[in-house]
């Protein structure tokens, strides 16, 4: 029984069509990137998942919660379906998007108490177990202002892992960063991937997703062209269009790890 | 610069570093010292001396100091009434603005044409027609209004439609991505509104807000039109006018008025640093 279940999705921007009838499962503990130029439409399908974008038409399904859209607004119903998947999935973004007027263990402990209702004596031991995870024990009371920015991303990881959703959403967690702050965050998330942690991860990471991925898929024009082990979609592609991707994107970007 | 020997980057940025602040102490100094200056030439001209040099003969105005002894104390009892009208007027105005500013932003037709339209109205009359009507047109419909309220009921009315642009260019100011991570976390709208997006709006509202209670401080006078708030002005011109000493009274009231502009920019500008707390 796959946690995300996408079927038919289309979205529109005026004129523009930015997805194609795009169709993807993720199972439990799985982690699937999805690889592609920028512009072919794999944030906008990340972001259709919880609704941060409305799809023009398609099914949607997180943990059995089911939005059918169609040309029509939103039933009051509807936008209350989509506020549980949301519950069920945390998203990371490429911009942070931290809360710049509390600390970290606020940023953290924030959605709980507000979303949740939960009590602020639960919230902060759960918050601080998702703060060692990521490794800022030592960063519990600083602003964000003043975190790098790595650090600031390894925050929004342990935010969203605080709301302990189903799955998480990672939106191109490291093209905002300096290179040289790549690293740290790629490591918390390949060790969410030992811990079983599902992961959708949109990124430019080829290293990254040959090493974690269970499976990889690779977008090209608003349309799924190609999903497969990594094994295969980096040794063998079967369309000359991912074998043409990542022939420029490998020889620009060696992937040294 | 002069010919400094091979110094090391640190010091040589030091050096600079040094020789900016001391430019900048210098420049502070000049501007009181300035201060000063300006300030003995207004006490000057109000010190009655007759200076005469040669062909020169000038004699500066003379204060009646006895009527100004009497009348302080008076017309001081104003001041602590143009405070409260200001400070109800400024709680008042700032919930209105929210609102406004809200309603402006707003996708619902009705609504967003409700803030405009009293935005518009209020932007297009002056504030002494709306003081004058909240005094002398309600009580046609057998509302009665005291000179108080009807003053702080229009500073607010006018300030609020002001300040709404001042509070809908805060929430704006709040980016995109902050109402997306909200989102994201299963926050509902208005969570999103209460939690995120106005304790961030706010840290931008509290300065122009500031501004806006000063500017009041001394709109507030206009309350005195209607002839039945003692406040500042009102205290002020009656007891200059009774005894013809208007001069006097006049200055007494806007030296109170300069005093507490002073006092509230100061303190604005401290709320402004401590509501600048973790900004990038």
């Amino acid at each position: 029984m796959p946690i995300i279940q996408v079927t038919g999705l289309e979205k529109h921007f005026g004129p523009l069509h930015v997805l194609k009838d795009v169709s993807l499962s993720v199972e439990p503990r799985e982690v699937v990137c999805i690889i592609g130029r920028s512009g072919s439409g794999k944030s906008t399908l990340l972001r259709c998942i919880n609704f941060l974008e409305q799809p023009t038409q398609g099914r949607i399904e997180v943990d059995e919660l089911v939005v059918n859209v169609d040309q029509h607004r939103l039933t009051d119903k509807q936008r209350l379906v989509i506020r549980h998947i949301r519950l069920r999935t945390g998203m990371v973004f490429q911009e942070f998007n931290l809360f710049p007027h509390l600390n970290v263990i606020e940023n953290l402990i924030e959605a709980p108490m507000v979303v949740k209702e939960m009590k602020r004596e639960a919230a902060i031991p759960l918050a601080e177990k998702y703060l060692a995870k990521v490794g800022l024990t030592h960063k519990r009371d600083e602003y964000p202002a003043r975190l790098s920015g790595g650090q600031k991303q390894r925050v929004a990881i342990a935010r969203a892992l605080t709301m302990q959703p189903e799955v998480m959403l990672f939106d191109e967690p490291t093209s905002a960063l300096d290179p040289e702050l790549i690293g740290e965050v790629l490591d918390v998330m390949k060790e969410l991937a030992r811990d079983g942690t599902t992961m959708l991860v949109v990124t430019h990471e080829m290293a990254f997703a040959r090493e974690v991925a269970d499976r990889v898929v690779y977008m090209d024009e608003g349309q799924i062209v190609e999903v497969g082990p990594p094994e295969q979609i980096f040794a063998t592609p079967h369309d000359p269009r991912t074998r043409q991707f990542l022939e420029r994107i490998l020889r620009t970007a060696p992937s040294g790890d | 610069m002069e010919a400094t020997p091979a110094l090391g980057g640190a010091s040589q940025a030091q050096l600079i570093l040094k020789q900016q602040e001391r430019a900048q102490r210098v420049f502070s100094v000049q501007v009181v010292i300035s201060w000063a200056i300006l300030l003995a030439v207004l006490v000057f001209i109000f010190s009655g001396v007759r200076i005469q040099i040669g062909p020169i003969d000038v004699q500066t105005i003379q204060l009646d100091s006895d009527f100004i002894n009497r009348a302080a104390p008076v017309i001081s009892q104003g001041a602590l009434q143009t405070l409260v009208i200001s400070a109800a007027s400024i709680l008042c105005a700032s919930v209105l603005a929210l609102l406004t500013a809200l309603g402006r932003l707003s996708h619902i037709a009705p609504i967003y044409a409700l803030s405009t339209f009293y935005v518009s109205l209020i932007r297009g009359t002056p504030l002494l027609l709306q003081i004058f009507f909240f005094f002398l047109a309600l009580p046609r419909l057998g509302i009665i209004l005291s000179g108080t309220v009807a003053g702080v009921t229009a500073l607010s009315l006018n300030y609020g439609a002001y300040m709404s642009e001042i509070f809908r260019a805060g929430i704006q100011s709040v980016g995109k991505g902050q109402r997306e991570a909200a989102l994201a976390l299963g926050m509902t709208q208005s969570q999103m509104m209460r939690r995120i997006v106005l304790p961030q709006a706010l840290r931008v509202v509290v300065p122009p807000t500031g501004n806006e209670f000063i500017a009041m401080l001394k709109d507030s006078s206009l309350a005195s039109t209607t002839g039945f708030v003692r406040e500042l002005m009102w205290l002020g011109q009656n007891l200059g006018r009774r005894e013809f000493r208007s001069l006097e009274a006049l200055i007494v009231i806007a030296l109170w008025y300069w005093g507490m502009t002073i006092v509230f920019s100061a303190l604005q500008s401290r709320l402004e640093r401590r509501t600048a707390r973790g900004e990038r």
